[in-house]
C-alpha cells in the first residue's frame, strides 16, 4: 500500500463518512423519538436531488438557495409523510407491531414519492451541477474536489448544529426528552405528537440537504434515493438504532471500510464486503456498536 | 386448536373443489392469449406470495428478502437447466429449489439473534447487495440486467396456445399444492410451533419450543416454495431479469400480502388476485400504476390493518350476529374455530392451555 493510497483513503472515508452520517443521522433521530424506522428517507435524498437540479439549472439559484429551498421543501415532505404514514397508527397497536407497520407505511410512501417523481421528471438521469467548482490538489495524485469538501464541511457543520441544538434549545431538549422518556416527558407538558411531525421533518430535510450533493456526484433519477437508503440503512444498523453516537462512529466506520474496498478490491465487491463485516459485526452484537435494547437515547 | 385441514367438514370442502375444477376449466372456456399470460404470470407470483406469506405471517419472521432467494431459485435452476442436460426440466426447477432453501435457511441463522426491525433491515439488506451483485455480475453467470441466457421452456414441444394451458394448469397445480401445504403445515404442530413462537416467544420458550429449530424448518420451506417460483418464471419466461427482484416487485409483492391478509391461508390468493385486477385495469395508466399501489397499501395498512381476508370475517362475523339476534338468540360468544384459526393464533394475553405444544 503507497502512501498516495492511504491518503486517498482516508480523504474519502472523510467525505463519504460525513455524507453517511448526514443521511443517516436522520433515521436516528427519528428512530429514537418515534421508535420507528424511516425507510422514506431514501426519497427524500432523491427529492432533495431533483430540487437541487430544479433550482441550480432550471432557475440558475444561488447554491445557498438551493440548499435552503432543498431544506425547506424536504421538510415539508417529512412532515407531511409522517402526518399520513405514522400518525394516524400511534398508539393503536404493541410497541413492536409499530415498528413493523411503519415499516411498511413508509416504505409505501417511498413508492409514491418515486413514482411521482418517475411520473414527473421521467425516468433520465438529471445532471447535478456540482456546488462549487474545481479541485484542490492535496497530495501528489490525491485530489478532492471543492465540491466534496464543501459537502463534508456543510455536512459536519449540520451534524453539530444537530448536536447542540439537541444539547441546548427547548425544543431539542423536548425531544431527546420524549426519545428517554415518554410518559414523564408528557407528564411534564411536551406536546409529544406535535413532535413527531417536527423531528420527520427535520430529518428528512437533513437528508435532502444531502441529496443536493449527492445529486451532483451521482445524478438525480427517480432511483437515486435507493443506494443512499441502503448504506444509511447499514450505517444506522451498525451503529445501534437510535444511537447518534454511534450513528457518527458508523458512518466513518463504514466510509472507511468503503473507501478502502473501493481501492483494494474495486467498486463492485464493496457492499457485499461490506455487507458481509456488517453481518458479522451483528451477530456478535444484536444491537449494533452503541445501542442497547433498555438504554436511553439521544 | 382444532382447525386442522381433518376438521374441514364436506361443506367446507365442496366450495373449493367446485372453484378448484372451475379454475381448471377455465382455459378451455376462455381463450385470450392476452389475459392467460397475465393469470399465469400471476400465478408464479401467487406461488412466491404463498412462500412468503408462510415465513412473514404465519412464522412472523420479517423477511423481507424473500425475492434474493426467488432469484436464486431462477438462476439455480437455470444454470441447472443449462449445463446439466441429462437433468429434466422439471427435476432442474425442483433442484433450484432446494438451493434456494438451503441459502434461506443459512439466512434463518442471523435472524435467531437479532430482534424485531433489526430482522427486516438485514434481510431487505440482504436482498438489496444480492440485487447489486446480480446487476453488476462480474462472471454473467445470471446475465445481470440483460436477463439470463434463454433456457427451453418446459413444454417448448407444444404449440405456443398449448403450452400456455399447460403452464396454466402446472401452475395452478403447484399453487394448489403450495397452499394445501401450507395449510397443513399451519395446523400442525410445527404451525402451532411457529405460531407460539411469533406470538408469546416467551411462552414458547417456557414450553421448550427452540426457536433454532423451528426458525430454520420454517426458512427451509418458504425458501424451497420460492425457490420453485423463481425456477417456473424462469422455464415460463425462458428469461429471468433483474427487472423481477427490484424493488418495484418487492412492493407490489408486499402490497398483495397485507391487502389479502398476513398469515391467513386465503390472504395471497386474495391479494394477489385483486391487485393483479386493479394492474390490468390500470394498463392504460402506467405512469400512475405503482403511485396508486402505494397509496392502497398505506390506506390498508392504516385503515383496514387485517387485510381483506380479516374484513371478510369481521362482516360475517358481523352478519352471524345480526342474524343470531334477529332469530331471539343469544348472540355467538365467538366466531367458529375454523374463523377464528384464520385471524389469529395463540396470543400472549391468553395463551390456552390446552394447546399441545411440542416440547423439544
Amino acid at each position: 500500500v503507497h502512501l498516495t493510497d492511504v491518503v486517498g483513503i482516508l480523504v474519502e472515508t472523510v467525505v463519504l463518512g460525513s455524507v453517511y452520517g448526514l443521511v443517516a443521522i436522520g433515521m436516528t433521530l427519528i428512530y429514537g423519538t418515534l421508535r420507528i424506522l424511516d425507510m422514506s428517507q431514501g426519497s427524500m435524498v432523491m427529492a432533495g436531488s431533483y430540487v437541487g437540479w430544479w433550482a441550480l439549472v432550471t432557475h440558475g439559484f444561488n447554491p445557498v438557495l438551493a440548499l435552503v429551498i432543498a431544506f425547506l421543501i424536504t421538510f415539508v415532505l417529512g412532515t407531511a409523510t409522517e402526518l399520513v404514514s405514522v400518525q394516524p397508527l400511534l398508539g393503536r397497536k404493541k410497541e413492536a407491531d409499530l415498528e413493523m407497520v411503519t415499516f411498511i407505511t413508509t416504505f409505501a410512501v417511498a413508492i409514491v414519492i418515486t413514482n411521482v417523481a418517475l411520473q414527473h421528471f421521467g425516468p433520465f438521469q438529471k445532471r447535478v451541477p456540482p456546488i462549487v467548482g474545481g479541485n484542490l490538489e492535496l497530495y501528489s495524485g490525491v485530489s478532492i474536489t471543492y465540491h466534496e469538501l464543501t459537502m463534508a464541511a456543510i455536512s459536519v457543520v449540520l451534524m453539530a448544529a444537530l448536536g447542540l441544538w439537541l444539547a441546548r434549545t427547548r425544543w431539542g431538549l423536548a425531544i431527546r426528552a420524549v426519545a428517554q422518556d415518554l410518559d414523564a416527558a408528557r407528564s411534564l407538558g411536551v406536546p409529544a405528537s406535535r413532535l413527531y411531525p417536527f423531528t420527520m421533518g427535520l430529518a428528512s430535510a437533513l437528508a435532502g440537504v444531502g441529496g443536493v450533493f449527492l445529486g451532483a456526484l451521482y445524478f438525480a433519477s427517480p432511483t437515486a434515493g435507493d443506494l443512499p437508503l441502503l448504506q444509511a440503512l447499514i450505517v444506522v444498523v451498525l451503529g445501534g438504532l437510535g444511537s447518534l453516537s454511534g450513528t457518527l462512529y458508523a458512518a466513518y466506520l463504514v466510509g472507511l471500510m468503503q473507501a478502502f474496498c473501493e481501492v483494494q478490491f474495486g467498486t463492485t465487491w464493496t457492499l457485499p464486503i461490506l455487507y458481509a463485516a456488517i453481518l458479522l459485526i451483528l451477530v456478535m452484537r444484536p444491537y449494533g456498536l452503541r445501542g442497547s435494547p433498555s438504554e436511553a437515547r439521544l | 386448536v382444532t382447525g386442522t385441514l381433518g376438521s374441514l367438514t364436506p361443506g367446507r370442502w365442496a366450495p373449493i373443489a367446485a372453484g378448484i375444477v372451475l379454475a381448471a376449466l377455465f382455459p378451455l372456456v376462455y381463450d385470450d392469449p392476452y389475459y392467460m399470460t397475465i393469470i399465469v404470470t400471476a400465478e408464479i407470483v401467487l406461488i412466491l406470495n404463498i412462500s412468503w406469506n408462510f415465513i412473514l405471517g404465519i412464522a412472523g419472521v420479517w423477511n423481507f428478502g424473500q425475492l434474493a432467494i426467488y432469484a436464486l431459485g431462477a438462476y439455480s435452476g437455470g444454470w441447472l437447466m443449462l449445463h446439466q442436460d441429462w437433468l429434466p426440466t422439471p427435476l432442474a426447477i425442483v433442484g433450484g429449489g432446494l438451493f434456494a432453501a438451503g441459502v434461506s435457511l443459512l439466512l434463518a441463522f442471523p435472524t435467531l439473534r437479532l430482534f424485531g426491525i433489526y430482522t427486516s433491515l438485514l434481510t431487505f439488506s440482504f436482498a438489496q447487495v444480492f440485487l447489486f451483485i446480480v446487476v453488476n455480475d462480474p462472471k454473467g453467470l445470471t446475465g445481470g440486467t440483460f436477463g439470463f441466457p434463454t433456457v427451453p421452456g418446459l413444454f417448448s414441444f407444444l404449440s405456443p396456445t398449448a403450452s400456455l394451458h399447460a403452464y396454466f394448469w402446472t401452475m395452478l397445480g403447484v399453487v394448489i399444492l403450495a397452499t394445501l401445504a401450507v395449510a397443513w403445515i399451519r395446523a400442525s404442530r410445527l404451525g402451532i410451533a411457529l405460531r407460539a413462537i411469533r406470538d408469546a416467544p416467551s411462552y414458547a420458550a417456557a414450553r421448550g419450543i427452540s426457536p433454532l429449530k423451528y426458525r430454520v424448518i420454517a426458512f427451509a420451506i418458504s425458501g424451497f416454495i420460492a425457490g420453485v417460483a423463481g425456477g417456473l418464471y424462469l422455464s415460463y419466461n425462458q428469461s429471468f431479469t433483474t427487472a423481477a427482484m427490484g424493488l418495484t416487485p418487492m412492493s407490489i409483492d408486499v402490497t398483495m400480502l397485507v391487502i389479502g391478509g398476513l398469515g391467513t391461508i386465503w390472504g395471497p390468493i386474495l391479494g394477489t388476485s385483486v391487485l393483479t385486477g386493479l394492474q390490468v385495469s390500470l394498463v392504460d395508466y402506467p405512469g400512475i400504476q405503482l403511485t396508486i399501489l402505494g397509496a392502497i397499501l398505506l390506506v390498508i395498512v392504516v385503515f383496514v390493518p387485517g387485510g381483506l381476508v380479516g374484513l371478510i370475517s369481521s362482516i360475517r362475523r358481523r352478519i352471524a350476529a345480526w342474524v343470531a339476534e334477529e332469530e331471539g338468540d343469544e348472540p355467538p360468544e365467538d366466531t367458529p374455530p375454523a374463523e377464528r384459526e384464520e385471524r389469529e393464533a395463540l396470543s400472549a394475553e391468553a395463551p390456552s392451555p390446552s394447546v399441545p405444544l411440542e416440547g423439544s
